[in-house]
């Protein structure tokens, strides 16, 4: 029989548990082993494997097949003084900075608005309205936005036109001015559901009370909001903050599917590099050694995104 | 005073109304803002070229339902592709995780804590910096261009947050359920089956629909491990899809709104869970 937990009546297990040798101990608990082993095979073969073949192969020329040449911290050293490395960190500074800012105002406004309304019915019809766009299949998203910025038929041109701007309107995604703005609004008027939900749960959970006094005190929608709601919210804005961040780092479809880097390098992010890095250029030691950065610069924001998403999310 | 409370209702009704106005208004303006691509696709997949450079704003008649018809013939598959493989990796996710958090939660053996440290680190790696290696591993293995490049990459990285999930749902409940159930004669197994199982539906629900999500978006994967047209998912489908119909724009629409059909379903079917599976994501990203 295998030892198990219990609260109340452990004392007898614990001598026991003591007593025995721990190879009796394993063999008693073999089942419990068995129930792991396949779903720890499959983390060791495709999450533990790969991982630490990333740390090792970054210290290698490496064309994926026999070329396997050492060449230590060489790859990193490159990294230093490549341009379009330098190129698309920057780039990804901006957009990150940009998408943080929109995907937290954005969704903490929206939300402000639901929890304002005395409505209980609409308050659970507007948060399912802004839900409803995630059921689009994420790439159509970026599809629908390439239409929005086509420059002979787009969405947005035609708007320009249809408005008396028409001037404006241009090759969106093909000028390297326009490009990363325009790769900054993809899916804009869409609130980012993940960051929306966090921010309107931290915002339905202030209590009641405290509203309803600070109405008797006087205070109107604006002291409302910075003084009570804002906050009231810090770890729930600050868990959206971190997670936009953590998501435009090491997520870079959008820009493959959209602009693919260009033109030129205008929209080239770290993680796109890595892509093409690997799998255009056969290069999977610098591939790796891209990674490593961008684990690395990651490692501190996801341990800050599981200690505050632990409180934040229920 | 029956009479008086109504009116008092009414008023209050009224009152209640006017207070969100303005909060309405700015929730529609919003509202329509949000809706309008979408409506826009759906007119624009009922027009043949000629409507399209015509009108680009207004339904045009007759209403192209052919488009659709065209569109289903080359795009069926997959979308067929994506049920078969999404829902082989929710059955195997969660399967898995249910038994793996039962046994982390509720037994005690030797090297537990160091095992289960081999689940719960990985939610710290981020899929970009296993993303290279991982083709190498599947192409050794033999296993590009098959539906299970796809199918085992997603069960293992689902895993991780999904074990953590259902080990921290099972520690919840309480211990007198599983006495209880002991006291009664179960075994072991059918504890599991029998109390814990049902007990962990909610948890069950939210895993699937995490899972669901993240692999029928999943587009950077299948581009690296699958070239065969016929094995590809939805996501990559599409991509094939749009360059193929790149200026018939009514087909090309239409062949949107079907793809977005499934999830469509799924949403209006079990709203509760797909929000909150969408919510428990925040923990790995």
């Amino acid at each position: 029989m295998t030892t198990r937990i219990t609260r109340n009546s452990s004392d007898l297990h614990a001598i026991s548990a003591t007593q025995k040798g721990l190879m009796q101990r394993i063999w008693e608990a073999k089942w419990l082993y068995i129930a792991l082993v396949l779903p720890l095979t499959l983390l060791i073969i495709f999450e533990w494997i790969p991982a630490i073949s990333a740390l090792y192969n970054s210290m290698f020329i490496w064309n994926g097949g026999k070329v396997h040449i050492f060449v230590g911290l060489e790859n990193y050293e490159n990294l230093l003084t490549d341009r379009t490395f330098r190129v698309a960190l920057q780039n990804l500074v901006f957009f990150v900075f940009f998408r943080v800012i929109m995907q937290t105002l954005f969704p903490f406004f929206a939300a402000e608005m639901i929890v304002n309304l005395r409505s209980q019915r609409w308050t659970n019809w507007w948060k399912i309205i802004f839900v409803f766009p995630m059921v689009v299949p994420m790439i159509l998203n970026f599809l629908i936005w390439r239409f929005i910025y086509n420059p002979q038929v787009g969405l947005l041109n035609q708007t320009l036109e249809l408005i008396g701007m028409g001037d404006l309107a241009r090759a969106w995604l093909a000028d390297p001015n326009s490009a990363m703005w325009a790769l900054s609004f993809v899916r804009f008027p869409w609130l980012p559901t993940l960051q929306f939900l966090i921010i309107l749960g931290g915002l339905q959970s202030i209590p009641k009370e405290i509203h309803e006094s600070s109405q008797i005190d006087g205070a109107g929608f604006w002291r409302r909001m910075f003084y009570i709601d804002i906050p009231m919210t810090r770890r729930q804005i600050t868990l959206a903050m971190i997670l936009t961040m953590l998501f435009m780092t090491q997520r870079f479809d959008l820009f493959l599917v959209m602009t693919d880097g260009g033109p030129g390098y205008s929209t080239m992010v770290p993680a796109l590099q890595l892509f093409q890095s690997a799998f255009n250029f056969l290069e999977f030691g610098y591939a790796s050694a891209i990674g490593v950065v961008l684990f690395v610069a990651m490692l501190g924001l996801t341990v800050l995104n599981l200690k505050v998403s632990a409180g934040a999310v229920d | 005073m029956n009479k008086e409370m109504t009116t008092n209702d009414k008023h209050n009704r009224r009152i209640n109304w006017l207070h969100d106005l303005p909060f309405q208004t700015i929730l529609i303006a919003f509202g329509i803002v949000t809706f309008f691509p979408l409506v826009l696709v759906v007119i624009t997949s009922l027009k043949n070229n000629t409507q399209f450079y015509q009108s680009f704003w207004l339904p045009t008649f007759p209403l192209q339902f052919n488009n659709y018809e065209v569109a289903f013939s080359r795009i069926w598959r997959y979308i067929f592709n994506s049920i078969i493989y999404s829902g082989s990796a929710i059955i195997l996710v969660g399967a898995l995780s249910s038994i793996a958090g039962y046994v982390f939660a509720r037994f005690k053996f030797p090297f537990k804590s160091f095992i289960f440290l081999g689940f719960i680190t990985l939610v710290m790696v981020p899929s970009v910096l296993t993303l290279a290696p991982r083709f190498i591993m599947v192409r050794d293995l033999g296993l590009l261009n098959t539906p299970f490049a796809l199918i085992i990459a997603w069960v293992s990285s689902g895993l991780v947050l999904s074990t953590w999930l259902m080990r921290s749902y099972f520690e919840s409940l309480p211990q007198e359920l599983f006495d209880a159930a002991r006291v009664d004669g179960a075994a072991d197994r059918q504890v599991f089956f029998y109390v814990s199982l049902p007990l962990a539906r909610p948890m069950i629900a939210t895993v699937a629909m995490t899972t669901l999500i993240a692999t029928w978006n999943d587009l950077i994967w299948p581009l690296v491990t699958i070239t065969d047209r016929d094995t590809m998912p939805l996501a990559q489908g599409l991509m094939q899809f749009s360059s193929s119909f790149e200026t018939e724009w009514g087909p090309l629409f239409a062949g949107y709104v079907i793809s977005s059909i499934p999830l469509l379903l799924v949403f209006v079917v079990a709203m509760r869970q797909f929000i909150s599976g969408l919510t428990s994501g925040a923990v790995k990203a």
